[in-house]
């Protein structure tokens, strides 16, 4: 009795939480196929005389997805790439190691995260611009987003949290700090690794204004950028202004969501187990 | 290691300000004045405009063949302001922006980004030959330069839904709207049970440009044509201002109007039965709504002839980071010429800021009757002040105006003088 | 040099070094010029200056940060921030947990709840604050459910309550990044701890105190600073869903300040010195010094065992 009665509070407690947070996805979905705007209460059930692929087709005809989307896809992953390369072992550094500078690094870390983008935006725009001569350049647009903060924050978190026994045995057995990291500490963060990456990934994802200061050539916009132009301008003129910008919503969500859905199976314990327990 | 890398970074931050204070970088001083060859230029991402800026390149390069131009969009809206703004910082701005802010030229000029439009032989001549020189008088900067060329104007007028007006049992045709009165006599009687939600819906938000579409206009309807600053000096601690204060005030206290934001465009969703919008309305309502257009109101009315409204113009500069600076002259001189004005008009439905616009024209404006009411008061436009600071004076004045005539937190007297205060303060500096 | 005897400290030295030597060049590479130049405009009469263009930029030493703290509408975004955090770090920390537990002990239906959290991180701000603006609007979903019961003014141009409904909106946005790193520490924790308090006769919520809040500390300390940044940043919110931090100042937030000021307005100068009020204020919030110390030390305190060697700075 109590057993079902706690299984049943449990799914119940994370059921309205699952709701909640499903609720935009659904009112963004409906309302990207409404014809019409309906923002009244009795608008969320959506009425079939006033649904339709309008709003889908006014997005594609002003933005061509497929380039927009291999612009994001080489920003984004080129991003994702960097920041676990560059990144992981300078988490792991800063977990595991002690080594002259330190402190300087930490700073410099908590520095770029608790200072405002507003403030470093046009400075680092004339840098890379001007100084490294990078607009209208992958790289250029890469650059600020290289390393993820958080992310190294993440790594950070997780090596200091993996048990001391793990790193004692592979010391032991002779292994070099980099060994250790490489065989014993790496793969045991998988799930550090992968959510770090889909942290990552979402930032220059869905990123509009630096890679719209950075980029001048329309070829060279990712999605964000060229729908956020698009529903900032063009879709006043638009059937359904707020439809366009809930359908240009969904489709930048979509590979998010996609992505997210194939993370998952890689946050099971089980690949865990063998290396924590004893 | 940690020595070293301070070592760098201050080498780097040494490097850098040096940059940018010496300048190391080409474009700048005055020598590419004479020069021609291929130039950059930008233009707005609306629709309309996009058609006419290619078609207008397209026209020139076929005959131009070393002086080829080439374009690409901007945003319209306040954020192509921002970005103009970093391109001059960086030294990769264009040669020409065909959707200059009044209200920003003044920070680009103070952040050396533009070239007055003086140092060209004909650069003076021509922007008043072609606006007309009391026109073009607005758009001087205070050294005596003109570093813009007024392009097109988008003067404001009050659109209502005539559907909604009918509804209502007012005259669609020829509604009263023309005195504070009897605006808000039509404005309670539209949004009267069953009716429309809102008589009017401005946007409450503290945007800096804000005040354009809500007390601005009506401000230079009532003053019969004065300028929010005028030699330096609030104008609108007055009668007039206090007048249009109090009618914007009694909007909101009456519930005519949403003190929040609305998503979307109240017009055009038939939840406002009127809007404040330019001729670029035309186009975007169409057939959407049906709609009528007149002057905006004043406090006793006036004559629907002498009603003076805002300009919302755009403005056309050559930037400092240009090497072709001839070629850059020459193509402003043909992109607003008689002809690719004309196409301008056609295809955008925003007016040209010429001096003969209504006559030159004549046909288009009988052919297309919506616009003519817009050609006719695009004759009598102010625009935004020519000042230093203008965007902080604007902010200045938004948040007053939220505070006080939005939400009623404060007299409208006493904000209108604490105004003109402030804003004389913010751009004597 | 990977077989080098672990003993040897110059050896550690080197490879620690080595592993953040990439990262801390790009730190230098790209951060930080802007940071210098950040701290150096903020004591300039600046203008972002064309090249070549002769503009003077005289040092005016405090003016910029006297200027910014004069304005009632700073003081008033700071306090704005501390309401934020108030509501936000509470509700994040216990719910993100608590789910993050719950769904780790899911048998069914994981995939599912795992994704369906996670949706409102990765929608695009401007179709969430669509949706919070229909509900929370004056003629919107709440109102509705409320009936006479609504506030008058309603939430989003309530003085009282505008805050409050972007605290909550943020809250639920960020919730599944945080669900997300709760679960990753979740699961590292040994499923023989949970089996072994089992058999002591411990329940549920007895395990969840006694070992799994615990175990995830370095979790929660993480999702607090995250926050934390996260609140001091705030923008879209206040630009967005209350129309520029109204009404009248209510939900304006610093970041929406620094943008006005130094990026609209051409007051560089203001902006910055706002942004370094706005770091100084996190790390103050933080506990700047301690939050450092920890950072370089707690890694090995953790582990008294193992060796180390004295740090030559």
């Amino acid at each position: 009795m109590s057993r079902t009665l706690q299984r049943l509070t449990t799914y119940g407690f994370v059921m309205i939480g699952a709701l909640a947070s499903i609720f935009p996805l659904y009112y963004m979905v409906v309302g990207s196929f409404q014809l019409k705007a309906d923002s009244a209460f009795s608008g969320l059930v959506p009425r079939p005389g006033n649904l339709g692929l309008t709003n889908y087709r006014d997005v594609d005809k002003a933005i061509s997805l497929l380039p927009s989307l291999a612009n994001s896809a080489i920003f984004t992953l080129g991003t994702v790439v960097l920041t676990i390369v560059v990144g992981l072992p300078a988490g792991y550094a800063l977990a595991r190691l002690r080594f002259p500078g330190k402190t300087a690094v930490a700073a410099g870390l908590i520095l770029v995260l608790a200072l405002p983008f507003q403030v470093m935006m046009i400075p680092l725009y004339i840098l890379v611009v001007r100084d490294y001569g990078l607009a209208d350049n992958f790289l250029g647009m890469i650059l600020p987003f290289a390393v993820n903060a958080t992310a190294v924050l993440i790594f950070r978190q997780f090596f200091v949290a993996l048990p001391d026994e793990l790193f004692d045995a592979a010391h032991i057995d002779g292994a070099g700090e980099l060994k250790t990291l490489m065989l014993v500490a790496a793969p045991l963060t998988k799930p550090a690794i992968i959510t770090a990456s889909v942290i990552t990934f979402i930032g220059p994802w869905n990123e509009f204004l630096w890679p719209f200061l950075i980029t001048k050539k329309h070829s060279m916009q990712p999605l964000a950028v060229s729908l956020g132009e698009y529903v900032s301008t063009n879709a006043a003129t638009a059937t359904n202004p707020y439809g366009v910008i809930l359908a240009g919503a969904c489709v930048l969500a979509v590979p998010v969501i996609v992505l997210f859905l194939v993370a998952q199976r890689y946050f099971t314990s089980a690949a865990l187990g063998s290396g924590v327990k004893e | 290691m940690a020595r070293m890398r301070t070592f760098t970074a201050a080498v780097a931050a040494l490097a850098c300000t040096a940059l940018i204070t010496a300048g190391c970088s080409s474009g700048g001083g005055k020598g590419g004045q004479a020069k021609t060859g291929p130039i950059k230029i930008w233009y707005s991402n609306n629709a309309q405009e996009v058609t006419w800026g290619k078609a207008t390149v397209a026209a020139w390069n076929k005959d131009h063949p070393d002086q080829q131009v080439s374009g690409e969009e901007i945003p319209a809206g306040s954020s192509s302001e921002e970005v103009i703004g970093a391109a001059i910082a960086a030294g990769n701005a264009p040669c020409l922006v065909f959707n200059g802010s009044p209200s920003a030229i003044s920070g680009w000029v103070k952040q050396g980004g533009l070239v007055p439009l003086n140092d060209f032989a004909d650069g003076a001549s021509y922007v008043e030959q072609r606006s007309g020189a009391a026109v073009a008088a607005q758009y001087k900067s205070s050294d005596g330069k003109y570093y813009q060329l007024p392009w097109k104007s988008n003067p404001v007028m009050i659109f209502y839904n005539k559907d909604m007006f009918k509804a209502a049992g007012l005259d669609a045709d020829h509604p009263a709207l023309s005195t504070y009165s009897d605006f808000l006599a039509a404005a309670q009687k539209v949004t009267a049970a069953g009716g429309a939600q809102y008589a009017i819906a401005p946007a409450p938000t503290n945007e800096f440009f804000q005040n354009w579409f809500d007390f601005y206009p009506l401000y230079i309807a009532q003053s019969g044509g004065k300028a929010l600053v005028d030699n330096g000096k609030a104008t609108f601690d007055d009668p007039d201002g206090q007048a249009v204060a109090d009618f914007w005030s009694q909007i909101y206290a009456k519930g005519l109007a949403p003190k929040e934001k609305y998503n979307g465009d109240a017009f055009a969703d038939k939840k406002a039965a009127m809007a404040i919008v330019g001729p670029w309305a035309i186009a975007v309502y169409g057939t959407k709504v049906n709609w009528g257009a007149v002057p905006v109101p004043t406090a006793t009315g006036m004559p629907a002839d002498q009603i003076h409204t805002f300009a919302d113009s755009k403005t056309v500069s050559v930037f400092s980071a240009c090497k072709n600076r001839q070629t850059a002259w020459d193509f402003l001189k043909f992109a607003t010429n008689q002809d690719n004005d004309g196409a301008l008009l056609n295809t955008t439905g925003q007016m040209p800021l010429r001096a003969d616009l209504s006559t030159v024209y004549a046909s288009y404006f009988t052919a297309h009757p919506a616009y003519t009411q817009f050609a006719q008061q695009a004759a009598r436009t102010v625009d935004v002040p020519n000042v230093a600071n203008g965007v902080a004076m604007w902010q200045d004045f938004r948040n007053g105006y939220l505070k006080s005539v939005v939400f009623g937190q404060q007299p409208t007297g006493q904000w209108l003088k604490d105004a003109a205060g402030t804003v004389a303060s913010d751009i004597a500096k | 040099m990977s077989r080098a005897p672990r003993r040897g400290p110059r050896s550690k030295t080197f490879v620690g070094l080595y592993l953040v030597a990439p990262y801390a060049v790009f730190l230098a590479v790209v951060y930080a010029v802007p940071i210098i130049q950040g701290v150096r405009i903020s004591l300039l009469d600046y203008v972002y200056a064309a090249p070549g263009a002769d503009v003077p930029q005289p040092f005016v030493g405090l003016k910029n940060y006297r200027k910014a703290l004069s304005d009632p509408q700073l003081r008033r975004s700071f306090l704005n921030i501390l309401e934020f955090l108030a509501i936000n770090v509470p509700l994040t920390v216990v719910l993100g947990l608590t789910l993050a537990a719950v769904l780790a002990k899911l048998s069914r239906l994981k995939t599912f709840f795992r994704s369906a959290f996670f949706v409102p991180f990765v929608t695009a701000s401007i179709a969430v604050i669509g949706v919070w603006y229909f509900l929370f609007s004056q003629s919107g979903f709440i109102n509705h459910a409320l009936g006479g019961w609504a506030p008058n003014p309603s939430w989003l141009v309530n003085s009282r309550l505008a805050m409050v409904v972007i605290a909550l909106e943020v809250t639920w946005k960020q919730l599944g990044f945080y669900v997300l790193l709760y679960l990753a520490g979740v699961l590292l924790i040994p499923d023989s701890l949970y089996e072994a308090a089992s058999i002591d006769g411990a329940g549920v919520v007895r395990q969840f105190r006694a070992i799994t809040v615990p175990a995830v500390r370095n979790v929660t300390i993480l999702v607090t600073t995250l926050a934390l940044i996260v609140g001091a940043n705030l923008f879209t919110e206040p630009y967005l869903l209350t129309g520029g931090g109204g009404p009248n100042g209510a939900s304006m937030s610093p970041a929406l300040l620094i943008y006005q000021n130094g990026v609209e307005q051409g007051k560089p100068g203001v902006g910055a010195a706002i942004g370094m009020l706005l770091t100084l204020f996190v790390l103050l919030v933080a506990g700047a010094g301690r939050g450092v110390q920890w950072l370089v030390q707690r890694g090995e305190e953790r582990s008294p065992g193992r060796d180390r060697e004295v740090s030559p700075a």
